[in-house]
């Protein structure tokens, strides 16, 4: 019986229940050795790559304080560059308005009567009012050029438009801008032609002013803005006290009420995706939701936003006056009126929109995880659009000036349609 | 080794045939690792390396079919490329280039003495006439003079720019009360703008991509209910519920009416429903080409069509709607003339109602 051979299926006398010692295998050294190189390489590409970026930020901040130093008399070839950039998707390249929605700049009785100086107020505090031009009635709501300009810039601007369109002697200078702003910068835009009829001498008879109406629950609202509720934090606490938000909060102000209560009940329902903005949105009433939209679409606040994200701001221009019809996009303008000042109800305002913000929601459009845009358009867009292309038209639109408050008689009008729909939508 | 530490005295007992093998291990492993390196660097170089890795979103080949998806059949990547916008020369000709741009996207604006209604040349012909099958102005260059059965005579380019300015933007609501005279500048400017557009393309040939392409026949007739359905599904959110377009806070129209005083009238193009049909699948909803089926496309393009437009230029001292119908419109298909919901298509607006410039408090029409 012990001479019966062994039985195959019992272990080895000389098995020890442990693992003998292997060496790592040459190749996954190598592997790591060629992370480690890599990783190296990427250090010092970057580092060098942010000590070349400080230089020429350095360089080009230097170079534009000789300038500011030395420019006496505005410049005004800059100045007809900047209006091509700042002014001409609404008034037109040479200063001739659109029949009908903005007053001609060129041959304009009210820059005549004003000049360069009365320009400056305007550009600097922008129009929320009616108000005749040339004799024709205009809506008149102009964007405030004062946080996204700086005195040169509007200055020359001012001095292109009075001497340049119009046949003007008179140009106003960078210092004489920077008292203006001192007066005037902080102030609401003019009040329609009424309110500039207090700065500009003679002019033309000009329609009445609106009394804004302040509505009886302001002071409700103010403080669900200002200091929340028990049960929800207060929105200014992200979006800032002038509802201009930072980096991936959106700016909030001048957004049309139906848009901002549309989303404000989609993050209620899930159908918009942001933790903080559900239980936002779950501990508000539909008046609530209601009041908070009128209450940001009305308001008018100074631009919080600048380019960001080293963007192609040339490309981003493109994408947003022309689009690119190669890949399928069109206009960002075609749908979000000129200068990006929004069409209530569904198209928001992007104008000066927090660049961060807008890279992040079209990513998150083509990525799927937003997907409450009316048909989908959104979604579609933010395929077609690469990562530099969405940083390119977040920096451009970033570099606008914000769109003007929405008009209180209209935002009555549109209470009535704010949508509370139950069903998906989208 | 001069200085003989115990430790670099080999350990006793071990075979030779495995002394040395770290340091060779060590010298493979950095060697291979460095080859990694390269390799992998030169991989990212040529462009062998996928898209996930590198980050780059979009590759040639993507962009292509990006382009190729746009287009609608895939054949939009052969199609002619007219230049860019900044090839424009910086001399009289591109002035006049230029101002013949800015007619083409702002005709209100910078024809406002020509135009009747609250459309561009831009609203049909998309990014600036340049988007094949949305009747590019590249395409329809090349192929006037000829002879048109429309009004059965050899038409010029201006002659049927001036067709475009009569039908499609209602010249007779507008100030002057007709399209541009010929010889005026608009239709020079207008012209350079699409001879400079249409660049490298040979003369008397319609080139692929021109007019609105063709569309199948749908499976059933059009009808006016299923398209009424289709138009509030995809749209209303731009041309508004009730098809008069959209306007921003200063009164700009950002979205065309579709009907009514405001639009093109019964003389335009557009109003045939096979014509509007193809438009509608090639290019509606903007950025979203083909999004509608064949029978969609022909289903909303009869609701649109049916709906009451200013009237036909032609039809003026005592021709009525049934003479103009027998003359000018008994071939095509569309509503002129019939009844629909009891209400006759064809009378047009009396001029109070269809002022050119809108009115300052309306609202944006949502």
């Amino acid at each position: 019986m012990t001479d019966k051979k062994p039985d195959p299926r019992r272990p080895d006398e000389n098995f020890e229940p442990f693992e003998e010692t292997r060496r790592i295998p040459w190749p996954v050294y190598s592997i790591a050795i060629a992370l480690a190189i890599w990783g190296v390489i990427m250090l010092v590409q970057t580092s060098t790559a942010v000590q070349v970026a400080d230089k020429t930020q350095e360089e080009v901040a230097k170079e534009d304080s000789t300038k500011l130093a030395q420019a006496a008399a505005p410049d005004l070839d800059a100045g007809k560059t900047l209006f091509a950039d700042n002014c001409a998707t609404c008034h037109g390249d040479a200063g001739e308005g659109v029949a009908g929605a903005f007053p001609p700049l060129h041959g304009s009785d009210v820059v005549k009567l004003g000049g360069a100086k009365a320009v400056t107020h305007i550009g600097m505090r922008g129009i929320g009012g009616k108000l005749n031009v040339n004799g024709d009635g205009y809506e008149g709501q102009m964007p405030a050029f004062g946080s996204v300009l700086s005195d040169t810039e509007i200055s020359e601007i001012a001095s292109y438009v009075a001497t340049g369109l119009n046949d003007d002697a008179k140009t106003i200078s960078a210092p004489e801008v920077a008292d203006i702003r001192k007066v005037a910068g902080d102030k609401d835009p003019f009040d329609g032609g009424a309110g500039l009829a207090g700065l500009i001498n003679d002019l033309p008879a000009q329609p009445n002013s609106e009394a804004a109406d302040q509505g009886a629950d302001s002071e409700r609202v103010a403080q669900l803005v200002g200091q929340g509720t028990d049960t929800v934090w207060a929105c200014a606490s992200c979006h800032g006290d002038k509802g201009e938000g930072i980096e991936t909060v959106p700016r909030l102000a001048g957004l049309p009420a139906p848009y901002l209560a549309k989303q404000l009940h989609d993050f209620q329902r899930g159908t918009r995706f942001n933790d903080s903005m559900a239980y936002v949105a779950k501990g508000l009433s539909d008046r609530e939701i209601g009041e908070l939209a009128n209450y940001y679409a009305s308001m008018s606040s100074p631009s919080g936003a600048k380019p960001a994200l080293q963007g192609d701001l040339k490309r981003g221009a493109q994408l947003a006056k022309q689009g690119d019809w190669s890949i399928g996009v069109p206009a960002c303008f075609t749908c979000h009126g000129p200068s990006g000042v929004g069409v209530a109800p569904n198209f928001p305002g992007i104008a000066a929109q927090q660049p961060s913000y807008v890279a992040h929601q079209l990513a998150m459009w083509a990525g799927g995880a937003r997907h409450n845009s009316p048909l989908g358009l959104m979604a579609g867009i933010g395929k077609a659009l690469n990562d530099s292309d969405r940083r390119a038209v977040a920096d451009y639109l970033a570099s606008l000036a914000p769109m003007p408050a929405m008009d209180k008689t209209e935002l009555a009008a549109m209470e009535s349609n704010i949508p509370v729909r139950e069903g998906v939508d989208q | 080794m001069s200085n003989k530490h115990p430790s670099d005295i080999p350990p006793r007992g071990e075979t030779k045939s495995s002394r040395g093998q770290t340091v060779l291990r060590a010298i493979l492993a950095v060697g291979g690792g460095l080859v990694l390196v390269v390799l992998g660097s030169l991989l990212v170089d040529f462009g062998l390396a996928p898209s996930w890795l590198t980050g780059a979103t979009r590759d040639q080949s993507e962009a292509e079919t990006a382009a190729a998806q746009s287009g609608g059949d895939g054949k939009q990547a052969a199609l002619f490329q007219p230049p860019a916008e900044s090839t424009i020369p910086d001399d009289d000709f591109g002035k006049s280039v230029r101002r013949g741009m800015a007619i083409f996207n702002d005709t209100g604006t910078n024809a406002h003495d020509y135009v009747g209604n609250d459309l561009s040349c831009s609203n049909c012909h998309l990014d600036a006439g340049r988007q094949a099958y949305s009747a590019p102005m590249w395409a329809a260059y090349p192929v006037y003079p000829k002879y048109r059965g429309k009004n059965k005579m050899v038409n010029t380019m201006e002659d049927r720019i001036k067709g475009c300015f009569t039908y499609s933007m209602n010249a007779q609501g507008s100030p002057s009360g007709g399209p541009p005279p010929y010889g005026s500048d608009v239709y020079r400017d207008l012209q350079a703008y699409f001879f400079w557009m249409s660049k490298g393309l040979p003369t008397g040939e319609k080139p692929e991509g021109a007019g609105f392409g063709k569309i199948d026949k749908p499976a059933q007739e059009p009808s006016r209910q299923r398209g009424e359905e289709v138009f509030a599904q995809n749209c209303a959110v731009c041309h508004g519920a009730d098809g008069q377009g959209q306007k921003d806070i200063n009164g700009k129209v950002v979205f065309p009416p579709l009907w009514g005083p405001h639009s093109f009238n019964w003389g335009a193009g557009m109003h045939k429903v096979d014509a509007a049909a193809a438009f509608i699948k090639h290019n509606m909803p903007l950025s979203e080409p083909n999004k509608l089926s064949v029978q969609e496309a022909w289903d909303v393009a009869a609701f649109v069509d049916s709906h009451p437009r200013p009237n036909d230029p032609r039809q003026i001292g005592d021709v009525t709607v049934k003479d103009a119908f027998d003359k000018w419109h008994h071939k095509h298909q569309g509503f002129y003339g019939k009844e629909v919901d009891g209400e006759l298509m064809g009378p047009g607006y009396s001029s109070g109602e269809q002022a050119s410039v809108p009115a300052q408090n309306e609202n944006s029409g949502g």
